[in-house]
């Protein structure tokens, strides 16, 4: 046997930009050896849109179209982190149902966005079932999110002081019966994944991340609280109004992927618990607080909304003077902790807009767990850190 | 325990060398550290039992060009211990080197690529320094105020070379800054 083995030296392989996985354009340059993995480098930068240099020269609310798309399947999260920050820097307080509606939004994005990374993974492994049936579930998410907002996915719908629109008449009914609909679909994904022999094969035991590890990783979200650190920050911070709603942090202990796709799994069933008792608790009143339209008054200007200029008056678009001060406001979204960091100017443009994406911190730990891992362990790895290369780029 | 006015002094009383200022805002503090010591200070940070900010969550570079430093290096610490957080500063000017931190959390490697890439403030000890985010032959530094947000070169595919050519930017209309306050075009 020996003597027909070749000894192969290794060869560098581009798993380039361009995937058939769901992940973006991520280009992973993998030396194997045979079929084991010595070496990868993870090369970014491929969708690095400038979002951080853009938001310099925009006021917040020109900005809330950009932002969604840095993570574009959990989109109301990245609103919630933008909208935080000056909500914070001018101390801006919202109303109750505005941070009941937020919270419920937040929650359907979570489980939309942890769907789509169900499907994708359970692809990569090589289970294609899946991947057809999320869509079943997001669509009426998206069903959901078009009644409210009018977009399926790239809502504008943050802003500060509030959300931009009440919800429609109808839209809690519709809600609590799709979070009825969804729980037993959930299990069913159960059913039909966790103790599948082949899934457990592929998954256990793969990528382990030991405690400590995580923690000097800077590791966030699933990931982290797979491998036994109980760390939500939507228990750690209290913002919104998450304390009123009766609901436990999921985790494991083992830390390998099975461990992150049992927290995800979890954490959908929990926000479907959330969004039923907020739906429940759902306040009257504003969802807006309206100080956040305040127009930044220069002065000098003559009034063009006067009488005079009554057919030629121009709407202002609202902003807000962002004060001279700094700020750093996170979120728990379903990849891991979203950071801004915001300097204000006393300008309606920020003088840094500098975004901390989960993904971007989850990705570091890759080429240390891949070492001596089989090259079919990549993408199983890959999948279950979950990033999406929309943020990861920025 | 978020850390008030009189944690901070007394932290800095630990160690008075480094810390030139503290600023206590809204629960969170920002100390700022000379250029020399961040991986002294970071360590110091991390390992006293009444500080113990583990992770490095977050490094920022920042361009202030009206400041005679002109560029600053944020680090923004959480401790998984207690629950709070702080901010370190550097101010550094274009050639100061600082010394890097990935020692001490490994975290902080891709941070200070970015930090490099974007801002130009060059870290020591760390081998794999290059650019992370901008393309390939990328000249410049993308987050420093002078550069325009267009940048000076746009790329596009070359039907005669048959390849993808890096021309100087030439745009159709000028950048469109919308003059709210007034209805009449600019």
């Amino acid at each position: 046997m020996n003597s027909r083995f070749k000894h192969t030296d290794p060869i560098v392989v581009s798993m380039g930009p361009h995937h058939p996985s769901m992940h973006g354009v991520l280009r992973l340059v993998v030396v194997p050896q045979g079929e084991n993995v010595i070496d990868c480098k993870p090369i970014l930068g491929y969708l690095h849109r400038g979002m951080e240099k853009i938001a310099e020269n925009r006021t917040i609310v020109q900005y809330l179209p950009y932002v969604t798309r840095w993570d574009y399947l959990a989109t109301m999260f990245t609103e919630a982190v933008t909208v935080n920050a000056p909500e914070k820097l001018a101390n801006i307080q919202i109303p109750e149902r505005a941070s009941y509606i937020r919270i419920i939004m937040l929650e359907l994005s979570r489980v939309a966005s942890h769907l789509l990374w169900l499907g994708p993974f359970l692809a990569d492994i090589g289970a294609q079932t899946p991947f057809f049936y999320i869509f079943r579930e997001r669509e009426m998410i998206y069903d959901l999110f078009e009644a409210a907002t009018g977009m399926r996915m790239m809502h504008n719908y943050f802003r500060i002081g509030g959300v931009a629109a009440d919800l429609p008449y109808g839209w809690v009914d519709k809600c609590l019966d799709f979070c009825q609909y969804c729980l037993p679909k959930i299990y069913e994904y159960e059913r039909l994944i966790t103790r599948n022999p082949i899934f457990l094969k592929r998954v256990k035991g793969v990528g382990f991340i030991s405690r400590q590890e995580a923690i000097n990783w800077g590791l966030s979200g699933p990931c982290l609280r797979a491998s036994g650190v109980q760390w939500d920050l939507r228990k750690i911070d209290h913002y919104e109004c998450y304390d009123k709603i009766d609901w436990q942090i999921k985790w494991q202990t083992e830390g390998d992927s099975l461990a992150r796709y049992l927290v995800r799994i979890d954490e959908m069933k929990e926000s479907i618990n959330i969004i039923q008792q907020a739906l429940k608790l759902l306040p009257g009143g504003p969802y807006e607080n309206l100080e956040g339209r305040r127009i930044a008054q220069e002065k000098g200007r003559m009034n063009w909304n006067s009488f005079n200029y009554q057919f030629v008056g121009k709407k202002s678009s609202p902003t807000v003077k962002l004060p001279r001060q700094e700020h750093y406001v996170r979120v728990e979204a379903p990849k891991g902790e979203l950071g801004v960091f915001l300097i204000g100017d006393d300008s309606v443009f920020p003088w840094r807009f500098k975004i901390r994406p989960p993904g971007f911190a989850n990705l570091q730990i890759l080429p240390q767990l891949l070492k001596g891992m089989k090259l079919a362990d990549i993408m199983t790895i890959l999948g279950s850190i979950d990033i999406i290369m929309g943020e990861v780029d920025r | 325990m978020t850390y008030n006015r009189l944690e901070s002094f007394s932290i800095v009383l630990l160690v008075p060398k480094w810390i030139h200022r503290v600023q206590s805002k809204k629960q969170e503090s920002t100390f700022y550290v000379t250029p020399d010591h961040p991986y002294e200070i970071l360590l110091f940070f991390r390992c006293h039992i009444n500080t113990r900010f583990d992770v490095s969550i977050d490094i920022c570079g920042v361009n202030c060009p009206s400041q005679e430093q002109r560029l600053r290096v944020l680090y923004q610490l959480p401790t998984t211990q207690y629950n709070s957080c702080i901010r370190i500063k550097i101010g550094v000017n274009e050639i100061t080197i600082v010394s890097s931190v990935i020692s001490i959390s490994p975290s902080a490697g891709r941070w200070e690529r970015e930090v490099w890439d974007t801002s130009g403030v060059h870290f020591s000890n760390y081998l794999g320094l290059c650019r992370i985010l901008t393309d390939y032959g990328f000249e410049g530094h993308p987050l420093r105020k002078d550069f325009p947000l267009s940048g000076y070169v746009e790329v596009r595919y070359n039907d005669l070379e048959k390849c993808v050519v890096y021309e100087l930017i030439e745009m159709a209309q000028e950048f469109c800054y919308f003059d709210l306050a007034s209805p009449w075009q600019a």
